[in-house]
């Protein structure tokens, strides 16, 4: 590519510059190609993304009829809800702490997956550990349910083998909770594997080793040298995983949908539950519109991250 | 094909996206005199299908009538999904089933079927009164209620359990209509004695505390039990009668039922009971006989020692839980006329019978005068199992909906979010009768929107 | 890419260097190994027990006698079952034909946006090469609701079409997003000059870019291809007959007939549904790996 390059480059200067007006022609028609061309990317977004987001703007401003303009009056309605305050903080719990449980982890296994000889062998190891993630979610869910199961729990079989009582998995809160956090851990945690396994790659020996000549100690290494040239990857592939997470539905819907008594309901199962099931589309929509809020918190650092990249990449 | 341009266009683009993908079911009749779509439920028992199919391909070859019967699944929720979508879209099937509350929540959208209710009542009795709570509202029959998946979940039992501890079921309940005093003994309290055997037994009853719509018959079972005991948590005028002595009388009593809840009772699904039964891990579960009749196939020898027979007795009555299946127009359907007539022929004695021997007597056909079917009588192993399956006026067990109560549009938040279940599963965290009245109210005071 | 690991492969082999080093590094070697194997059984019991369950029959599930995590009768009927079962061929078709479309109209869409946003620009274009990927902050599980409406004012309510329609959504961001990483990188020398030499941007697109990016278009498609095979809420909100139903949501309905759960034919069409992304997986899994994270560490 180089040596094609180098080419053109020198053409470009014996050509010299067309004259004035043709260029405005030509970039003019060039900006209009070029509209044209992002035309179906636009008119995709605008029509399923943007336009049904201030949809449910104005339907969550609807009274359960939807005969009648209510202003924020779902909102507030929801906010007084016990129920609902259980939503965002479950909502807050499951995304946080599966983020930060698959970050971990895809961290440690990143750098065992790092520690041993590539090639093959490398990539059989990282085979296996992206199984979780290539099944669909919604499929191996089902799985996990069944391993849940109360009457036949395949997971209480192991444990009444060691002579442990049964554990009712998905019937008390906190269990509940865990058990829906642990399956998106187990699904996600690949993901942030192979994420981090790439940074290290690129990360240069030649650091290393000027860090070992200063003495530095492999803890050392890891805060001085390692996480700082990760950091990047690692704020993007946090965000990116908290956003999916927080609007994880299949988990949580399929596991448990939303019980028991209602201690594990996210945002999406419960409007699906108030939306769809009981027909309350206004409240529905006001209750995942409360997503938005949070996810635009991490919008902010998201562009800040990419805009930074940029820069990086221009200077 | 005379039809409106608006819907031409609709109907053009389903037709198009169902012609891509197949579809399963399609009859089509020379010089078709109109188009009908029907959404079924969707059957669990093999064969009941077909010969629903069957009997709506007689109406059609007779009516000229080009008809697609669609079967849609009640689980994941599918069968309330669909009439919530085309009520919005206003476009989908012209005909639909409904079940519980459904009906309400469509009203606005559902075109009376009282001339058709009219004939049918002549013929068939009366509808059992969920059912008429359901579907007919201001007087008027907003929809019809159906045999295809109606279904009464009565308890269905171990007989060499029962017999064991002194009970023999078919003496209480034989495959006959019978009074004896066996089944004046048949209360709540009996039910709590053998509750706690059957624990010490490792035989616990397979009750359910699961949460929304995944665990109905725990809804179902908890509703007749406030029944019995008269407690109501909304009367029918909307107001709380939580604070009510019948509601503390029902705590109470559960008070004491819990201790013998399985462990995981709050994880149960409509399924763990039916599992719990079949591997013979449970001696009492309440069910319509799905369970029975999976047994029959995976463990026959468990089939045969299951009796199904009517509900316990409380203070104020003996209640039997029951889901109700209704049909119904829509209003936007541009051929309403029709599918009004193919559901009154569908709802025929004859045809009514023929199904129900196909669903192995699953199908309950609500109305007074169609309970004497044979089904019920030979349907084996053992000969009766099911005989007491269908609420018989001489059980003295009146039909028992939860919440049902309560205005309908309170009525339905109370069952979707299954208070019942939850309130008992608070009681046996350890909470008191107090905090969990408290917690109702509030909930309720969300309801009432 | 593998530089580094090879020189630590090659130190090791030079042992007699540096012994106390060399000892070190093996027994971070074999921790290594002993560490992740640990996560991979951790990781591959649900798969496993996928596969366990789907080869029993439906009375020795309901016995519940025994182990749970073997099987004593295997039997293929669970499979047999779903192969021969006209509802679950028709799933499988329809989820065939919505990602297959799906792919299709995403990789246009995103390979023509892309090509523009990174070469050509126009008023609004830096905006938008940013704005596309923030239409992830707004996900599926808050636009169902509205979309439901909209959905359903244009007659595709129980449409498997719809699908088609709502789908590129969600693969559309991302993909844009790595072909813009993967145009950008290729030098801008190299279409000024075939510009000067009379191409036209649309054999520009052809002749240089796409075979370039060749590797970003393969995990692109590989995301594509993900997102519209698994993707379950769209599905379940908008789907209600069995001939309209993709496999996520087919599955669940139609092998669970209300209170009567099949786990051997659940798990067996797990298995079926899933062997399309593992087969993908397993041959094409480092150009998506490549591609996944060369947006991410290029900067």
């Amino acid at each position: 590519m180089a040596d094609g390059s180098s080419v053109p480059a020198g053409m470009i200067a014996s050509n010299g510059p067309p004259r004035a007006s043709t260029m405005k022609g030509v970039a003019r028609r060039k900006s209009t190609v070029a509209f044209l061309l992002c035309l179906p990317l636009i008119l995709l977004i605008a029509g399923f993304v943007v336009y049904p987001a201030f949809y449910a703007l104005w339907l969550s401003m609807l009274n359960k009829k939807m005969t009648a303009f209510v202003g924020l009056g779902n909102f507030a309605f929801l906010l007084k809800r016990h129920t609902f305050q259980l939503v965002i903080f479950q909502s807050c719990l499951f995304a946080v702490t599966a983020v930060v449980a698959k970050a971990i982890l895809g961290f440690i296994l990143a750098h065992l997956m790092h520690n041993i000889p590539s090639g093959t062998n490398q990539k059989i190891w990282r085979g296996l550990l992206l199984v979780p993630w290539v099944i669909p979610l919604a499929l191996s869910t089902l799985t996990w349910w069944w391993m849940f199961d109360p009457s036949y729990s395949a997971f209480n079989w192991i444990l009444n083998q060691f002579g442990l009582a049964n554990v009712p998995w998905l019937g008390v809160g906190w269990i509940a909770r865990l058990c829906t956090i642990a399956v998106n851990v187990w699904f996600g945690t690949p993901f942030f594997m192979i994420m981090y396994l790439a940074a290290l790659k690129s990360v240069p020996e030649q650091l290393y080793e000027a860090a070992s000549i200063d003495g530095a100690n492999a803890l050392q290494k890891l805060f001085f040298v390692t996480l700082p040239m990760m950091r990047n990857i690692i704020a993007i592939t946090v965000l990116f995983s908290l956003i999916v997470t927080f609007a994880d539905f299949d988990i949580v819907r399929i596991l448990t949908a939303g019980g028991p008594q209602d201690m594990t309901h996210v945002f999406a199962t419960y409007a699906f539950q108030i939306g769809i099931q009981s027909g309350d589309i206004p409240l529905g929509a006001a209750d995942s519109l409360f997503m938005f809020p949070i996810l635009a918190f991490a919008a902010f650092f998201v562009l800040r991250g990419v805009t930074q990249r940029s820069k990086d990449i221009a200077a | 094909m005379p039809k409106s341009s608006a819907v031409t266009r609709r109907g053009a683009v389903r037709l198009g996206a169902a012609a891509a993908a197949l579809p399963l079911v399609h009859i089509r009749t020379a010089g078709a005199a109109g188009k009908l779509n029907i959404g079924f439920w969707d059957h669990w028992v093999p064969g009941a299908n077909d010969v629903m199919q069957k009997q709506v391909k007689v109406w059609a070859d007779k009516n000229k009538v080009d008809v697609t019967a669609d079967f849609i699944t009640s689980s994941g929720g599918k069968l309330a999904l669909t009439p919530a979508a085309e009520t919005q879209a206003k476009a989908g099937h012209d005909v639909m089933t409904f079940f519980n509350w459904d009906v309400y929540n469509y009203l606005d959208h559902l075109d009376p079927l009282d001339d058709q209710m009219k004939r049918l009542i002549a013929a068939h009795g009366e509808v059992n009164s969920v059912g008429s709570y359901l579907a007919k509202v201001k007087g008027s029959w907003a929809a019809m209620p159906t045999s295809s998946g109606t279904q009464t979940k009565p308890p269905c039992a171990r007989i060499s359990w029962f017999k064991k501890h002194g009970l023999d079921l078919r003496e209480m309940y034989p495959a006959k209509d019978e009074k004896n005093a066996l089944q004046d003994s048949w209360t709540w309290d009996t039910f709590l004695k053998y509750a706690e055997l059957a624990q010490k037994d490792n035989m616990t009853f397979a009750l359910g505390l699961g949460s929304g719509v995944l665990n109905t018959d725990a809804t179902d079972t908890h509703g007749a039990l406030f029944h019995a005991y008269g407690a109501q948590l909304v009367d029918s005028s909307g107001k709380s009668q939580l604070k009510s002595d019948n509601v503390r009388a029902v705590l109470e009593y559960a008070q004491k039922l819990l201790k013998f809840y399985p462990v995981d009772a709050p994880s149960y699904d409509d399924g763990t009971n039916n599992r719990a039964l079949i591997s013979g891990k449970t001696a009492l579960i309440f069910n319509p006989p799905s369970a029975w009749a999976v047994a029959k196939r995976d463990n026959r020898d468990i089939a045969a020692d299951c009796w199904t027979f009517p509900a316990p007795k409380g203070p104020k009555g003996r209640f039997l839980p029951m889901l109700n299946f209704f049909w119904g127009a829509y209003k936007f359907s541009p051929n309403k006329s029709a599918g009004k007539d193919l559901i009154e022929f569908l709802m025929q004695r004859d045809n009514i019978e023929a199904r129900c021997i196909a669903s192995e007597g699953y199908d309950l056909p609500p109305y007074s005068k169609l309970t004497d079917f044979k089904v019920w009588d030979v349907v084996e192993p053992p000969v009766g199992t099911v005989f007491n399956y269908p609420l018989r006026e001489a059980s003295g067990q009146l039909p028992s909906l939860a919440a049902s109560e309560a205005p309908p549009e309170i009525a339905v938040q109370i069952y979707n979010r299954a208070i019942h279940n939850q309130m008992l599963a608070r009681l046996r965290d350890g909470q008191s009768i107090a905090q969990v009245i408290a917690w109702t109210q509030e909930e309720l005071e969300g309801f009432v929107r | 890419m593998s530089a580094t690991t090879m020189n630590s492969g090659a130190s090791e082999r030079a042992a007699g260097r540096k012994n106390s080093l060399h000892r070190q590094r093996l027994w971070a070697l074999w921790g290594s190994y002993v560490a992740l194997a640990v996560f991979a059984v951790v990781f591959l019991v649900p798969p496993f027990y996928t596969v366990v369950t789907s080869l029993k029959s439906s009375a020795e599930i309901s016995a519940q006698v025994g182990s749970p995590w073997i099987v004593k009768n295997p039997t293929l009927e669970n499979f047999w079952y779903l192969l021969t079962y006209p509802n679950f061929q028709t799933y499988y078709l329809n989820s065939v034909m919505v990602t297959v479309l799906t792919v299709a109209f995403s990789m246009i869409i995103s390979v023509l946006a892309a090509f523009s946003l990174s070469r050509m620009g126009f008023w609004g274009s830096q905006l938008l090469s940013t704005g596309v990927f923030l239409t992830y902050l707004i996900p599926p599980s808050l636009l169902f609701i509205p979309l439901f409406q909209i959905v359903g004012s244009i007659g595709l309510i129980n449409s498997v079409w719809s699908l088609v329609l709502l789908y590129p959504t969600l693969a559309v961001p991302f993909c844009t997003w790595i072909m813009i990483g993967y145009f950008s990188s290729i030098p801008k020398e190299l279409d000024e000059a075939a510009l000067i030499d009379g191409a036209s941007y649309l054999q520009i697109l052809t002749k240089i870019f796409i075979p370039v990016a060749m590797p970003g278009i393969i995990a692109a498609t590989i995301f594509a291809f993900t997102v519209a095979w698994g993707a379950f809420l769209y599905p379940l909100a908008y789907l209600y007959t069995s001939n309209q139903m993709v496999l996520t949501v087919g599955i669940i309905s139609d092998l669970i007939r209300g209170d009567v759960f099949q786990w051997g034919k659940i798990m067996a069409a797990c298995l079926l549904a899933s062997l399309p992304p593992i087969v993908i997986y397993a041959f094409l899994m480092d150009y998506y790996v490549a591609g996944l994270t060369a947006g991410a560490t290029k900067g």
